[in-house]
């Protein structure tokens, strides 16, 4: 993985969400703060979610947004917004959020080393776990064979 | 074992919006069914996570297999909807 997809301002340990919708919010907020994605994404990933829970499983959710809002995003990012205290994703307890700001189809492999990075236990410990940015960084950005 | 080879024909691949439409499907069907794509060991069908791992793109062949007597009917299904392009039906609440 490219590791400028994932920013190190990118990286949010200890953000709080009252709910899903919050949680997206928040994360939306990430990506419009580091310059990749205009406020009108954070519209179209409330409105993916509304289409289709983006829950993967291991306690990890990866909001993104519509087909129709790609027009908002200025460059492919990544952003990591962890809420120890968790929150509740229609029915599934989610305490990481890996929020996906993609054009291209880039993000398949993406999506695909983030999810074998899931599959593996001790990995995402890791990642719920980390308690320094790079780490989490590390842990992501190595998941891909460069 | 029935088989069923089929193209992704979802545009932007199996990725996460018609991957987990996929999911869902296979998770209705009566019998276990598992895909998998030509450099990758068969996984679960009904697992998000094992399918979002096979990083199938548009266009990439993926095999699906089952048993049991609802076998072939389940294939058909999975098959029918792998080879739809998923990504048309992006802001279409019917399909989500």
């Amino acid at each position: 993985m490219d590791d400028r997809l994932l920013a190190p301002e990118a990286v949010r340990l200890d953000e709080h969400a009252a709910n899903r919708d919050d949680a997206i919010r928040r994360c939306g907020g990430v990506l419009v703060e580091i310059g990749a994605v205009d406020p009108a994404y954070v519209t179209a990933m409330l409105d993916r979610e509304q289409s289709i829970s983006t829950y993967v499983g291991a306690g990890v959710a990866i909001p993104h947004g519509t087909t129709a809002g790609k027009a908002a995003i200025r460059r492919d990012a990544l952003a990591v917004v962890r809420f120890p205290a968790g929150v509740d994703w229609g029915g599934n307890h989610v305490t990481t959020c890996v929020a996906i700001a993609a054009q291209g189809d880039g993000h398949i492999e993406l999506l695909a080393d983030l999810a074998e990075l899931l599959l593996d236990p001790e990995r995402a410990r890791a990642l719920h776990e980390a308690a320094d940015p790079d780490d989490v960084r590390r842990l992501l950005l190595s998941s891909a064979p460069n | 074992m029935p088989t069923r080879s089929v193209t992704v024909g979802a545009t932007s691949g199996l990725h996460a919006r018609p991957a987990a439409l996929f999911v869902a499907a296979a998770a209705a069907q009566s019998v276990p069914v598992t895909i998998r794509t030509s450099d990758k060991p068969p996984v679960p069908a009904r697992s998000l996570l094992s399918v979002l791992a096979l990083g199938a793109k548009h266009g990439a062949e993926v095999t699906l297999e089952a048993d049991g007597p609802t076998a072939d009917a389940a294939l058909d299904a999975l098959a029918t909807l792998l080879a739809r392009d998923l990504d048309s039906d992006d802001e279409s609440p019917d399909h989500g």
